[in-house]
């Protein structure tokens, strides 16, 4: 499939300030991309870049073969958008911010747009400044998907969000998947892209340090193991083994709770010598992935601290 | 140093202004004092100004308004609404504003008391309204030293403490309104729309005898008790202890209401004072007239602000029409005795050909600066809405940008127009209602000659935002006005040079009710406005927005 949004080499900085730099990366048309990174990372400033808000210091940036900034008109038909701090006029009522958008897009469907304010439950009526954050994020939520898109840009679009509504937005993303619509989509809720997006994009000091699919991404995780012993064990029992990056001991000896990257046959070897009365595993979840990209060192090297 | 306490971080948030509007108003109080020395320069241009002054009592008290300083004195009668801008601002906004913004949270989430926070707010407009008055007072002096005035720097000081202490009245005043609106904005109108009344009720015991009683109930009846800069009078301090007390009065009722409301709610007004409850529809579409476009919503947003706009300046023109045939008679007598009276009123109105029309000339070269002053309101919005993000949205849609600044623009330039229009009208309506005779054609120009100069302010202002941050930008563009004022005003009175009257965009209006509008200089003025609005949409099709 061809790609939709394809990035080179885009930088942009705020005078002397970092903003990103060097940033590749290319989404293909029907997928979801996940771009994650922690707050400053130049997540808000690619996608202000892809809107055409900002203008690159160098690099390109194109959508369905348009340019970003030149052809900025065309794209932006193409586009739905979520900004990161929703702003609008807070003196207009939710269903008049929807009208007015709807307007300058030339119009849309209207019982599609009942149907999304339906589905988030949303009270039209109210200003926007009576709004929840929440109900805010609805009301951008709604502006973005109510032309029926043929590309979402979305930055962090469930901030705010209650855990009902954030399932309804899952759902409105995996039904424009299904339509073969592309998202993109910005976030540090990692269980979030974990369980919407099929490639992952990771940034960092304005750097794209990682791309891929989501298993491949997976596969750089850490998880943990917790063991619990009938008898006290010697500390230094899982110090140094394959696969352990951090050891730490409970209980007098009675209890580890080991991080583990990679494979854990030396471990539960080593266990085995032992009485073990439990042993349980964390699931690899992209939170560990997060954490470990943005350590201070900045590398996978193992390192093993020692806590008694 | 300036981050240690919400008093200072207050008081820096107010740094701009208080050096803008000190010495902006500084200036304004100093330009009637240019002007009158060469107007006194005979026993009976003296008799006949002060003769003039009395048909204008219901502006102001005529006390010794033959020397600098009563002369300074009655004409800044007129501009009391002015000065009230700023506090009443910034006092609708103190807290109000703050909530708005959600800062308010975090600032009383900090172990503080929630009265501290806002005596300390207080405390800080005060001092700003202190330092305005001190810098006010100063330049009063300074002017006074300049043009020999027999006043000396306490009267000066004084001056300038007595206009700060109506200022925290009308502070207090628009702090405690905004206890009961919901926005900021609100509270200014409120403020605003009492204020107005204050300066009528102030009036009514200078027009009709025995009503000193009645004009007790304004404010700014005390403050018109002082006339420090006229040695002879001197400040009432009974009068300026009862402004400070009312303006600590009106703080300490807002801050206590606001230490026992919830923070971004109001205080519930009684029942019979609250409006009816509109509630908007569901349904959609809502079919709003203003939301079919980027332009018909900027218009949908200027209509409130313009049709109070379009009342004061309309009001204003209509009622200098009255008032100038009221005053005809003595008009005549002025010119015929005062041969500088006249010149002044020459300079500033263009001529004697014709008396009526030359004297409201004068007075009517304050319309475009009005409509320039709301032009600057609707710039401030502009660059607030990209500064806030509220651009970004709009901007992501099938609209280019070029289309968003000129439906912007353009939306602004309506409004301008129709305030024309409606001024050309009430002047026209009120012209033939007292029998006042003005040419037409030439009340045409005059009216309508002062679009040009609202969109050139306008012009620059988008020009300017983009660079400048919106309060930055709207700060260019008061001292711009302030210093065209100046210049036009006061510039001919200190014979400056052609070539520095040109600077000021006043110079292009001319004196068109006398004259008739002159084409070439409009067409100037036009000229340059499209340039503005030009380089100010490249630049805004090129920049990053809101970095």
């Amino acid at each position: 499939m061809a790609a939709i949004i394809e990035v080179e080499g885009l930088t942009k900085s705020y005078g002397g300030k970092r903003g990103i730099v060097d940033v590749s990366f290319a989404v293909e048309e029907g997928e979801v991309f996940g771009f994650l990174g922690p707050n400053g990372a130049g997540k808000t400033t690619t996608i202000r870049l892809l809107m055409a808000l900002l203008h690159a210091d160098s690099g390109t940036a194109r959508i369905a073969g348009l340019d970003c900034w030149k052809q900025s008109l065309e794209l932006k038909r193409l586009i739905g958008y979520v900004p990161g701090e929703p702003s609008v006029d807070p003196n207009l009522t939710g269903g008049q911010i929807l009208e007015y958008f709807a307007h300058l897009r030339g119009g849309v469907d209207q019982s599609y747009l009942e149907q999304l304010i339906q589905r988030f439950e949303l009270d039209t009526s109210r200003k926007f400044r009576q709004y929840s954050t929440g109900n805010k994020r609805k009301v951008v939520l709604i502006q973005a998907f109510m032309h029926r898109p043929r590309l979402l840009i979305l930055d962090e679009p469930t901030s705010g969000l209650d855990p009902l509504n954030q399932q309804e937005f899952d759902r409105m993303v995996r039904e424009a998947r299904d339509e073969g619509r592309t998202v993109f989509l910005s976030s540090h809720v990692l269980s979030e892209v974990e369980q919407l997006c099929s490639q992952v994009g990771i940034i960092r000091e304005g750097r794209l340090v990682r791309v891929g699919g989501i298993a491949d991404v997976k596969d750089i995780k850490r998880y943990e193991m917790a063991i619990t012993f009938a008898d006290a064990i010697p500390s230094e029992t899982f110090m140094k083994l394959d696969g352990v990056v951090n050891v730490e001991t409970f209980d007098h000896g009675h209890a580890v709770r080991l991080t583990m990257q990679g494979p854990a046959d030396a471990v539960i070897k080593a266990a085995a010598r032992y009485p073990v009365v439990s042993l349980t595993s964390h699931e690899p979840s992209l939170e560990d992935m997060f954490l470990h990209y943005y350590e201070a060192n900045g590398s996978g090297a193992k390192e093993v601290h020692h806590v008694a | 140093m300036w981050l240690r306490s919400v008093y200072l971080k207050t008081l820096r948030d107010y740094r701009v202004a208080i050096l803008g509007w000190g010495i902006g108003m500084g200036l304004v109080v100093i330009s009637p004092m240019a002007s009158v020395g060469t107007l006194l320069t005979t026993p009976q241009a003296r008799q006949q100004l002060v003769s003039l002054a009395a048909s204008f009592a219901w502006n102001a008290d005529v006390v010794a308004v033959d020397t600098i300083g009563g002369y300074a004195t009655y004409k800044i009668g007129i501009f009391i609404f002015l000065i009230a801008v700023w506090p009443l601002l910034a006092g609708s906004r103190m807290l109000r504003g703050e909530e708005d913004r959600g800062s308010l949270d975090v600032l009383l989430s900090l172990p503080r008391r929630r009265v501290r926070v806002a005596l300390e707010k207080v405390a800080a407009m005060w001092t700003a309204l202190l330092s305005m008055g001190l810098l006010i007072g100063l330049l009063a002096f300074a002017g006074g030293q300049k043009f020999g005035g027999d006043f000396g720097l306490g009267g000066g000081l004084l001056f300038g403490v007595n206009l700060a202490l109506l200022c925290a009245v009308v502070g207090g005043l628009a702090l405690l309104i905004s206890q009961f609106t919901s926005e900021g904005g609100p509270a200014a109108g409120w403020t605003a729309a009492l204020l107005l009344p204050f300066i009528v009720l102030d009036m009514v015991h200078r027009v009709i005898p025995h009503t000193e009683w009645i004009s007790r109930l304004s404010p700014v009846y005390y403050y018109n008790l002082s006339k420090p800069l006229v040695p002879s009078y001197g400040a009432n301090v009974g009068a300026m202890i009862f402004l400070g007390a009312l303006a600590l009065v009106l703080s300490g009722a807002a801050v206590w209401l606001f230490s026992r409301r919830d923070v971004g709610d109001t205080v519930p007004l009684p029942r019979w004072l609250r409006l009816p409850e509109h509630r908007s529809s569901r349904a959609l579409p809502v079919g709003d007239w203003s939301l079919r476009s980027v332009y018909t919503r900027s218009l949908g947003m200027t209509v409130r602000p313009a049709v109070w706009w379009t009342l004061g300046i309309a009001g204003f023109a209509a009622w200098m029409v009255v008032v100038v045939q009221q005053t005809e008679a003595r008009l005549s007598t002025l010119f015929a005795t005062s041969p500088t009276a006249a010149s002044l009123i020459r300079n500033l109105g263009g001529g004697d050909a014709n008396l009526n029309a030359s004297f409201l000339s004068a007075i009517f070269v304050l319309l475009p600066l009005l409509l320039m002053a709301f032009a600057v309101t609707q710039v401030n919005h502009w660059a607030a809405d990209e500064q806030d993000g509220r651009l970004d949205l709009v901007l992501t849609t099938p609209q280019s940008r070029l289309w968003v600044l000129l439906g912007r623009f353009a939306a602004l330039g309506t409004a301008t127009v129709a305030i024309g229009v409606v001024t050309l009208l009430a002047s026209a309506v009120a012209a033939a209602a007292t029998g006042l005779k003005l040419d037409l054609g030439n009340l045409a120009g005059a009216t309508l000659g002062m679009i040009p100069l609202g969109l050139l302010v306008a012009a620059i202002g988008y020009l300017a935002s983009g660079w400048l941050r919106t309060a930055a930008d709207t700060g260019l563009l008061s001292f711009l006005l302030v210093i065209w004022f100046f210049i036009s005003f006061i510039g001919p009175e200190l014979k400056l040079p052609d070539a520095t009257l040109r600077l000021s965009a006043f110079y292009y209006y001319g004196t068109p009710l006398v004259h008739g509008l002159e084409l070439g200089p409009m067409l100037g003025v036009v000229a340059v406005s499209a340039l503005a609005l030009a380089l100010g949409t490249l630049r805004f099709v090129r920049k990053d927005i809101a970095t």
